[in-house]
């Protein structure tokens, strides 16, 4: 590796830990704000496939295509065993 | 003896635990596999699961171990002697405080992201998975209480220290607005705010409490105690976005740059240490063994750090090669941060005595002095530099502490909402956390309190190695690396935890303290006792799945044979 690409390398570093000093947290906790949002969405709409029948069939069709892409994390998360240990960062 | 030299040791002893022993625990026990999926790579959500790169995960699991606790517990240990105090330092780093970090952070990664709790229930019984969620609560309270009462007695001492804190506050308020409400570039949201910040850290140093609301107000225990805990109030409340995060936010950036120049001018000023090595193996809060071991915690061992090891860090490891120098690595950089402490108490006082004087008043005030003193030698008046070092310390403590009273509140919630629905409110679980730490802080002693909350917190610490230790035998490897610290740090934080607990209720029961103190006595003796009966009872469910694992692998060996 040349001595530039190592500074550059280093400085890349420090970049990095700045930024899990200072900011990762924040910006972590903005997409839980935004999955819990998604997720209740979902979970409204489509939470008959986890037992929870909650909404009328037709808009659960109408809006399944939107939500595919989500709905094994969803699921995973709402069935995933929990305590409250897990809000340390929230 | 010079700081500078003690530094240098600090630094030889990191670097050769991190890539000595480390490295050895790494690939011939863990067997860390660079090719084995992790379960940021297998969810991949984007929420809860995220590979995320080492180096950003380095500079977090330093901000969120990274808190009062290191800097508070060698500036109070330091009465037994600098020495004692480093060795403790070092030690305990080199063979229990890294160990921990890494190893829990490997266990949780390899059980799926788990929490303490679902490791505990996976790897020793569903009945301790229950006990170490109630020992977490009344752990949480202990941290409430003595990181509050580290506020508070900083709040009083130090005049600067509510004007900066006051001016952080509505800085980090104005950036939450800024980036989430009024869509601001983060850069213009963050020159901004902290300018601010530093505005008010001057502000403080011209316009000190007493002179703002008179003295009888500025040195009431009462007031800054309802300022502190209706500050965590709001924290836990008001939508993370809004208060507590931007707050945060802001004052990482006082924190990193305190820290950053501190430590330059510790190399620039390289002073010597003028307290004693060593002053005796009794002191007024006890004796040397066990309490100062679960004195000085986080900067040695800390059972915090299991927590965010393991409910964070583990779950966003992208490889497990990065274990080390992420959960591993960082507990030997927070090891300096307990050397930096320790050089301040150490070296800025002319004398013991006048030291006595100072930490009689509370750490914050040692703390204050010690960041004054070093950023002077980059320029920075005495006044502003003790009004810098006051808001760190407030920010350090109440940082926590918020996050331990919104923790507390979910926790009330989960333990206690089949018993009465209205514990599911979050202004009634944040009320009972929020008095029952406010009572710890204004009726207890705050050496006997840091005491308690340091011995719980290596009893958890001692818990997560037993966690460990039953992973690693029921993998069928070495255990010896985890065990023994194991055991070390179970009988250490038991007996300080009676010893102080036994103090605290011979008081009261002998009638020696009166009024408050009596009430605050009673309630910490009896947290600390509870805190033992619980660690007894998961120590014996412990030994029960290490005998379980025990006999799984001797018969396994039989088969084989």
């Amino acid at each position: 590796m040349g001595k530039s690409q190592g500074k550059s390398g280093f400085l890349e570093a420090v970049k990095d830990f700045l930024y899990g000093f200072v900011a990762y947290g924040p910006a972590q906790l903005a997409m839980k704000t935004r999955a819990n949002m998604e997720h209740l969405f979902i979970l409204v709409t489509v939470g008959d496939m986890l037992g929870v029948p909650v909404f009328s069939s037709y808009y659960s069709l109408k809006l399944l295509p939107y939500m595919v892409p989500q709905i094994p994390t969803w699921k995973r998360r709402l069935l995933r065993e929990k305590d409250f240990t897990d809000n340390l960062e929230e | 003896m010079n700081s500078v030299v003690v530094l240098i040791l600090g630094f030889i002893v990191a670097f050769i635990g991190y890539r000595v022993y480390a490295k050895y625990v790494d690939t011939k026990i863990m067997k860390a596999d660079p090719k084995r999926m992790t379960p940021a790579k297998m969810y991949m959500d984007g929420v809860d699961f995220m590979p995320t790169n080492r180096n950003i995960l380095f500079g977090y699991q330093f901000k969120s171990i990274a808190g009062a606790a290191p800097i508070i517990g060698p500036i109070i240990a330091i009465q037994w002697g600098w020495l004692p105090a480093l060795i403790w330092i070092l030690a305990g780093t080199f063979f229990i405080g890294w160990v921990q970090d890494y190893s829990i952070a490997m266990v949780a990664m390899r059980h799926d992201g788990a929490s303490l709790g679902g490791l505990s229930h996976k790897l020793i019984s569903p009945r301790a998975r229950v006990l170490l969620l109630s020992f977490i609560y009344f752990y949480l309270l202990l941290i409430a209480g003595a990181f509050g009462n580290v506020v508070v007695s900083t709040a009083i001492n130090l005049k600067a220290a509510p004007m900066a804190w006051l001016f952080l506050t509505i800085g980090g308020i104005l950036a939450g607005q800024m980036i989430y409400r009024w869509r601001r570039d983060i850069l213009l949201t963050t020159i901004v705010t902290v300018i601010i910040a530093l505005f008010g850290i001057w502000l403080g140093s011209v316009a000190p409490s007493n002179k703002i609301i008179g003295d009888t107000l500025a040195n009431s225990r009462w007031l800054w105690t309802i300022v502190a805990f209706v500050f965590c109030y709001f924290a836990a409340v008001l939508p993370i976005w809004r208060f507590a995060l931007p707050i945060n936010y802001v004052a990482s950036y006082i924190v990193f740059l305190g820290l950053f120049f501190g430590i330059i001018g510790v190399f620039i000023l390289h002073p010597d240490f003028t307290l004693p090595a060593y002053t005796g193996f009794s002191i007024k809060i006890g004796p040397l063994w066990p309490i100062m071991f679960v004195t000085i915690a986080c900067g040695a061992i800390s059972g915090w750090h299991s927590l965010v090891s393991s409910s964070g860090t583990a779950r966003q490891l992208e490889n497990e090669l990065d274990a080390r120098p992420v959960a591993g690595g960082v507990m030997f950089v927070e090891m300096m941060l307990a050397v930096f402490a320790l050089i301040i108490a150490g070296t800025i006082y002319a004398s013991p005595s006048e030291y006595g004087a100072a930490i009689a008043k509370g750490p914050g005030g040692v703390f204050a002095a010690g960041v004054s003193k070093f950023l002077g030698a980059i320029g920075l008046s005495a006044e502003t530099g003790r009004s810098y070092g006051s808001v760190m310390m407030i920010v350090l403590a109440v940082t926590i502490m918020q996050l331990v009273i919104r923790f507390m509140r979910i926790a009330t919630s989960e333990l206690l909402s089949d018993i009465s629905p209205v514990f599911r409110n979050a202004h009634i679980g944040t009320i009972i956390a929020s008095l029952l730490g406010a009572l710890l802080v204004l009726t207890g002693w705050w050496q006997y309190l840091w005491v308690l909350f340091g011995g719980a917190n290596q009893l958890m610490a001692s818990l997560a190695l037993m966690l460990i230790t039953a992973y690693l035998m029921s993998e069928g490897k070495p255990a010896a690396y985890a065990f023994y610290p194991m055991i070390f740090m179970f009988i250490t934080t038991i007996a300080a935890l009676i010893y102080t607990s036994f103090s605290l209720l011979q008081k009261v029961i002998s009638g020696t303290v009166k009024g408050e103190a009596l009430v605050g006595n009673a309630l910490m003796g009896l947290v600390g006792i509870f805190l033992v009966i619980a660690a007894f009872i998961l120590a014996s469910e412990g030994i029960r799945a290490f005998s379980r694992y025990r006999a799984i692998r001797s018969e396994e060996a039989k088969a084989k044979a």
